[in-house]
């Protein structure tokens, strides 16, 4: 048998939403990735076709895509605040909950690095924008942060179809996952224990 | 533990109505009485269905054709007395890592899952036969032990054989006075009982059809029953377990009941029109009926009961879990 196909060979580019995704849990993400059992199916954010004809209005540029060979990144910008020379990408979130998670700041930082080699100059600042709340937090985008996104590419480019990610660390955030009624967390750790170990479904039944 | 959520729910719907159209109204499904003047019969909102079955002279509108397709809803045509015709199945119905998975898989791997299906089978039969108060049940109990040193199918065929036959035995002394069983016959069934059955195992089937493409195993790739042209053996496969537990025990229910009396039943067995009507209603109620799953102790339904074993099975098959664990009633 042939080595079984990575993600990486398959999409060169890691889409900045996947940071957030694989921070959130890399089993849901897996499961969005290989088995489609998400309801809605993945789909690439490739903005070559669709999604160049950005408008820009003001102090705004929306809905720029950008690519970064160089970081195995791409995606889409939503929304870029530009105040002279300063450009900022700003991250919205629904954010129900009125706060927003470190998920999000990878992601943003994520969105900071893109941006940053489009223009070729540093870009050390990004908006979280929260719609609950109506309130913009500016994070600092860290050495920290821009290592963790690193990883988080590493780590998304050699995940294969054969070893799926365990159960998460942390099952609170299984009751609002959609992937729950496939993925089973609490069943799995009931029938096969030992799936369970080490993971935070441990000792949950 | 909490049940999860969603999903499953008004899942499968059936059209029985003849001359109905199937339509669509926006994000909704529509039947429509096209042949009389009742107008609308019920509508359904469209990401909440997954099966529609349909009995006799009922049509499709080509728009909502393609939203079935769209949405991945698969279509099955029945006879208006509920002999399987075949299905419409919307092209995304594949994934080509959970295909491969099933393609791959060795012939000790299926023998594992199958002699789960078949222990499960064999349980499941020992439990309906004690909660009707049937005695002399050691052997199947025996047989049950025998599937784990089953070393090859046809061994395993043969423990599941000599079960049926000492099941189907014992089967009679659960019925109500004024029906019988004597054996299980098919294609065609020579009485009342056996036709019931045959038409429950249809259903069964189809719901498992369901379930598998669902998510997206072949149903025509099996682990125990052997691959013939048109047989849906992976369906055949996972309806083993249900059958004694859900399916037996519903005919039961019908004839014990007095749902269905032998003066339902047409000269060649089959059931009356409205007889045929009341059935499909039961069936209905009877996969949306709730109960307390016994491994998971939530309240689940039948339906989402039978589709959290397709899932089970694909984690088997996908390698996410070790084996397959079959839905076992102990008591």
């Amino acid at each position: 048998m042939s080595t079984p196909q990575t993600i990486g060979q398959r999409d060169t580019l890691v889409p900045v939403s996947a940071l957030n995704e694989f921070v959130y849990c890399p089993r849901r993400f897996y499961y969005q990735h290989y088995h489609d059992e998400m309801g809605t199916p993945y789909e690439l954010v490739d903005g070559r076709s669709k999604h160049e004809k950005q408008s820009q209005r003001g102090g705004w540029i929306t809905e720029r895509y950008f690519r970064a060979a160089e970081l195995s990144l791409h995606g889409k910008i939503d929304l870029i605040e530009s105040d002279g020379d300063l450009l900022t990408p700003v991250e919205r979130k629904r954010a129900e909950s009125g706060q927003y998670f470190p998920s999000d700041e990878i992601q943003l930082a994520g969105y900071c690095m893109l941006l940053e080699s489009a223009i070729e100059e540093p870009v050390n600042v990004g908006y979280i924008y929260l719609y609950k709340t109506d309130e913009r937090y500016a994070i600092q985008i860290t050495e920290s942060h821009r290592e963790t996104v690193r990883k988080i590419i590493d780590k998304i480019q050699s995940l294969s179809v054969d070893s799926i990610p365990p159960l998460t660390d942390n099952p609170k955030k299984c009751e609002a996952c959609s992937a729950r009624e496939y993925c089973m967390p609490a069943e799995t750790a009931r029938l096969e224990p030992e799936k369970a170990r080490g993971t935070g479904w441990e000792g949950q039944i | 533990m909490k049940a999860p959520e969603g999903m499953f729910d008004e899942s499968v719907i059936y059209v029985t109505k003849q001359g109905a159209q199937v339509q669509v109204d926006g994000g909704r499904i529509v039947i429509w009485d096209v042949d009389g003047d009742e107008g609308e019969l019920a509508s359904f909102p469209i990401e909440k269905l997954d099966t529609i079955n349909v009995f006799g002279g009922v049509n499709f509108s080509t728009p909502f054709v393609a939203r079935a397709n769209e949405h991945g809803i698969v279509l099955n045509y029945f006879t208006q007395h509920g002999k399987y015709r075949g299905s419409f199945v919307p092209e995304k119905n594949t994934i080509a890592e959970v295909r491969r998975a099933q393609y791959d898989l060795s012939r000790e791997r299926e023998l594992d899952i199958a002699r789960q299906m078949i222990a499960g089978k064999i349980r499941n039969a020992r439990t309906l036969l004690s909660r009707k108060g049937v005695r002399g049940t050691d052997v199947l109990k025996d047989l049950g032990v025998r599937t784990e040193s089953d070393a090859t199918k046809d061994d395993l065929r043969g423990t599941e054989g000599e079960a049926a036959e000492r099941y189907f035995q014992l089967l009679d002394e659960t019925l109500a006075d004024g029906w019988m069983f004597e054996k299980r016959t098919k294609r065609p069934p020579e009485d009342h009982i056996n036709s019931l059955l045959s038409l429950t195992y249809v259903f069964m089937k189809n719901e498992v059809l369901s379930a598998l493409r669902q998510y997206n195993l072949d149903p025509f790739l099996g682990v125990l029953h052997a691959d013939r042209h048109g047989r849906p053996s992976l369906a055949l496969d996972l309806q083993e377990e249900f059958r004694p537990i859900f399916c037996d025990a519903f005919v039961i229910r019908l004839v014990n009941r007095g749902v269905v009396n032998h003066d339902d039943f047409r000269k060649d067995n089959r059931l009356s029109d409205g007889a045929f009507k009341t059935y499909l209603e039961k069936f209905e109620d009877y996969m949306n009926e709730e109960l307390t799953h016994p491994h998971f102790e939530y309240t689940v339904t039948r339906r989402k009961a039978v589709r959290q074993q397709a899932i089970l099975l694909r984690k088997a098959i996908t390698d996410e879990l070790d084996e397959y664990h079959p839905l076992t009633f102990a008591r």
